[in-house]
């Protein structure tokens, strides 16, 4: 087991306001900004991917305890080498989905009123906000590849090797999905924030919720079949639980057809959910005034 | 209206009330918050639906865990989840008491309020990690103290009042060693740009507290379990007090843990002075 | 009986983390960051007397909170000595904190949700008053202030002025010695800052407390003191007389003249800056040893309905002021 927090650390985003550009310099100058933002929290790194570590360590010392205990090769289908990579993988498909911050800023900008200036500047909320995630998420994922790179190298004996190139294909389609569903999902909690205000109570309920529904704490193989069944067909496993499993093959031929293309749909799903929340919600706002 | 310039005569004050001075802030500080709370009725039920959620959550992972096996490092089930419970408790003791308030602590130094706390005639680290208290959180320590509870029971416990004494001691031992790490790492968000939350590295952290011992006794993790067992006690915490009740007691350690108590609370009071005093330098 | 401050020859140096422009400058500064030293304060000696109502003013970031800081003992000189109440400030004996209070203008020390009360009980705690000596001291202040009705009312209902009543009632319920007001009135509307200056005026008189405070409102300064101390740009320019300011650095008159025909006449520039003009009336500032002779090219030359030499407003004088203590001179 690890921890019920997301493995990046929760910043609340402040807005630069942008100028008058084309498009795409427009969001590639707001990419910049947050990239050279972020590099400037050094200490606070090192100390805290010190401390990530940490929870990492005692789970792997947790599941071989618990391997030893039962005196079993092979629990649900995962001989305990899998388990401690599904576990550590889990990690990296964390790193794509998790949006710390993303809702709570989206509902504290509504209810602050703050959101007019989306109104006025020529730009899309739901545009800006995906392009200042994508800085934080290369920033971060860059940051913390040097860290990881050590704990997988450390840990390689867990994994048999890289995977053949179309799982590996498979595998970056999945984290990238999975980017999306969590962004996207992220902001639809947060536009409900138009009709009701305490949004961050839901998302703290939605996120203690997910940890274990997602498959963090353990593959939702362990889990006893009906309710493995129904987590499987709901679109919280791919923010942890699929990427990991198509990376170590459990998934393969059709099935690996039929979860990535599940995927893609719970990703456009909840895009047009949030967009659709967002025309909504603009007009709700509208109407009563922010 | 009379002469204001002479300053209270300290000394006329009752010597007696001087010192039970500080239960009594404390008690008031705990009735202003518990009112505080209760006006904020919704935000305080979600927070407890949450931790509900979560312990439910802790549970059913063990219960999957112990679905496949019957003991996990030399602890049965039923001796697991009491330890579980006493995690849970002691941790609900910390977060009621402590955790917001030193969570708001690098706020504090952000926007220098911290001045107005370094002024009163108090002592800066009551009055900075006790200011408030969170009593959303406090029906974990019931919740934690329910399932140790329970477990006794379906073990099959029999009633021991030296164990439960011990007990009682170690417990405390316990939330002062941990006590004494989170302050170490409140006053480092002195030095950091911008603190994580102290919310997150508490809870990095005190993963270590929340196994049982027996799961470093392997290989290289042998070393983690001397490094946090004899010189940073975090995993003394949980696993002194749940050994006390659910296996054979080992005075040693019981003796140890009294030892570590007095120590991480001296050198972490000593580690928070200094970087108060780092702040009051650095500051403008 | 001996000074409540003495401020010998302190100055504080502080340095500041350099921050870096753009991307290329954030990624250098992970690895080696420079660090700039500022001087807040160069050098400063003053004192101040039992029962003295001192004004300590300069522009933003002249040190005055620094200095503040610096004798409310939570920062150290980095050169100098001070003693303040008889104690070092910044060794924090408990009987030190315990006889001096700070407020300051943009802070709250209260708690929000609560009615302020309660936070008057909790200060009884923290600061060890008698119960009966309390209930007196809190009955004494409500009525001073007038705001015996709302202490029960939780502190986020009130308005600014009545919080920062609220905030002086707390600063005073332990009867200290010395009490340092920043920025006291910051904010707030006339009105309020007028009772504010009434309310201190009278607890200063009744109580012979010492106080020492900063605004940027020239009109607390000149309701409320007759000793102003100016620092500007770190270092000390003047402590004196609140008129002595004018003696010093008023070397201007200003000449208000009112012209017989409709609109004055156009070339009065020759003769000293010219303000602002109402109709036939100008406003015309005059270096103090010209304006009789100023005065009488004008009546020679024009005709008056009415003249009148004023002093500049203290306001425009402080500003010239701080000008002239830059880093220019």
């Amino acid at each position: 087991m690890s921890v019920a927090i997301d493995p990046e650390p929760d910043d609340s985003y402040e807005l630069q306001s942008p100028t008058r550009k084309g498009t795409w310099q427009k969001y590639y100058r707001v990419l910049r900004v947050s990239i050279a933002e972020r590099m400037t929290y050094r200490a606070d790194f090192l100390l805290g991917t010190f401390l990530r570590m940490l929870p990492m360590v005692t789970t792997i010392l947790l599941w071989q305890a618990i391997y030893k205990g039962s005196g079993q090769e092979v629990l649900a289908g995962f001989k305990y080498r899998e388990m401690i990579a599904y576990l550590l993988l889990v990690h990296i498909s964390r790193m794509f989905s998790s949006m710390p911050g993303l809702a709570a800023g989206i509902s504290r900008e509504i209810r602050e009123g703050t959101l007019k200036k989306y109104l006025i500047q020529p730009l899309d909320l739901l545009g800006y906000l995906i392009s200042y995630r994508t800085a934080h998420k290369i920033t971060y994922i860059l940051m913390a590849a040097l860290p990881y790179g050590i704990i997988f190298y450390i840990c390689r004996h867990y994994f048999d090797g890289l995977p053949s190139a179309p799982i590996c294909l498979a595998y970056v389609l999945s984290l990238l999905l999975s980017f999306l569903i969590g962004f996207y999902f992220e902001a639809a909690v947060g536009m409900v924030g138009f009709w009701f205000l305490e949004v961050t109570s839901i998302l703290y309920i939605v996120i203690t919720l997910n940890y274990f529904i997602s498959g963090q704490m353990l593959p939702l193989d362990l889990l006893p079949p009906f309710w493995a069944g129904l987590l499987k067909v709901m679109p919280f496993q791919y923010m942890a639980y699929f990427p990991a499993v198509v990376f170590l093959g459990k998934v393969q031929g059709s099935e690996l057809l039929w979860g990535l293309g599940l995927e893609a749909f719970w990703a456009i799903f909840f895009a047009w959910l949030a967009r659709f929340l967002y025309r909504r919600g603009l007009r709700h706002y509208g109407a009563y005034g922010g | 209206m009379q002469d204001h310039s002479v300053p209270i005569d300290i000394n006329s004050a009752n010597p007696v009330q001087n010192k039970t001075r500080y239960f009594r802030l404390l008690a008031r500080l705990g009735t202003f918050t518990l009112i505080r709370e209760l006006s904020f009725r919704g935000n305080f039920l979600v927070k407890v639906i949450v931790e509900v959620l979560w312990l439910a959550i802790l549970l059913a992972f063990y219960e999957t865990v112990f679905a496949r096996t019957s003991v996990v490092a030399s602890w049965s089930k039923q001796d697991y989840m009491f330890f579980v419970g006493c995690f849970f408790a002691l941790n609900g003791v910390i977060e009621t008491l402590f955790l917001e308030n030193c969570n708001e602590f690098s706020n504090l130094v952000r926007t220098g309020d911290l001045d107005f706390l370094l002024l009163k005639p108090i002592d800066e680290q009551f009055l900075i990690t006790c200011r408030r208290v969170d009593w959303s959180v406090s029906p974990n320590i019931i919740m934690g103290f329910c399932i140790m509870g329970v477990s006794l029971w379906n073990k099959g416990w029999e009633f021991d009042a030296l164990r439960v004494a011990m007990f009682g001691i170690t417990f405390t031992c316990g939330v002062a060693i941990a006590y004494s790490f989170m302050l170490v790492l409140t006053s480092c968000s002195v030095w950091l740009v911008r603190n994580q939350s102290l919310m997150e590295m508490w809870w990095l952290f005190s993963s270590l507290a929340r196994y049982p011992r027996e799961i470093y006794q392997r290989g290289w993790a042998q070393s983690l379990d001397i490094v946090f067992t004899y010189i940073l006690p975090i995993l003394l915490v949980v696993n002194v007090p749940s050994r006390v009740m659910m296996k054979a007691m080992q005075p040693e350690m019981i003796a140890f843990i009294l030892v570590a108590t007095v120590v991480s609370l001296s050198l972490s009071r000593w580690f928070f002075l200094k970087a108060l005093r780092s702040y009051r330098s650095a500051s403008s | 009986m001996p000074p409540i401050i003495e401020v010998d020859h302190i100055s504080k140096n502080y340095s500041v983390f350099r921050k870096k422009e753009g991307f290329k400058g954030a990624l250098q500064s992970l690895f080696k960051r420079e660090y700039n030293t500022v001087e807040a304060v160069k050098d400063i000696s003053f004192s101040i007397e039992p029962g003295e109502f001192v004004a300590f003013l300069g522009p933003n970031g002249a040190g005055k909170t620094t200095t503040l800081k610096m004798l409310s003992g939570l920062i150290f000189p980095s050169v100098g000595t001070a003693k303040v109440l008889g104690y070092t400030p910044w060794e924090r004996q408990d009987q030190f904190r315990r006889q001096f209070s700070l407020v300051m203008g943009q802070k709250n020390q209260l708690w929000w949700d609560l009615p302020a009360s309660d936070s008057f009980e909790l200060h009884r705690e923290i600061y060890n008053i008698p119960n009966q000596q309390f209930r007196q001291t809190l009955g004494q202040l409500t009525e001073l202030l007038g705001v015996k009705d709302l202490t029960r009312q939780a502190v986020r209902e009130l308005s600014l002025g009545e919080r920062m009543k609220m905030e002086l009632i707390a600063a005073l319920l332990h009867r200290p010695r010395l009490l340092l007001l920043d920025e006291p009135t910051i904010g707030l509307d006339v009105v309020a800052q007028v009772t504010i200056q009434k309310c201190l005026r009278e607890y200063h008189e009744r109580n012979k407390v010492t106080v020492l405070l900063t605004s940027h409102y020239m009109r607390d300064v000149e309701a409320l003191c007759r000793r102003v101390i100016v620092i500007a740009h770190g270092k000390l320019i003047y402590d004196g007389e609140l008129s002595g300011i004018r003696d010093k650095f008023g070397q201007e008159k200003l000449l208000k003249i009112e012209f017989q025909a409709d609109q004055p006449p156009p070339d009065l520039s020759q003769y000293g800056q010219v303000g602002t003009i109402e109709g036939p009336t100008v406003e015309l500032r005059v270096e103090r040893p010209k304006v009789a002779e100023v005065l009488s090219n004008i009546l020679a030359r024009h005709t008056i309905a009415d003249v009148s030499v004023q002093d500049p407003p203290l306001e425009q004088l402080i500003a010239r002021v701080f000008e002239e203590g830059g880093p220019s001179t």
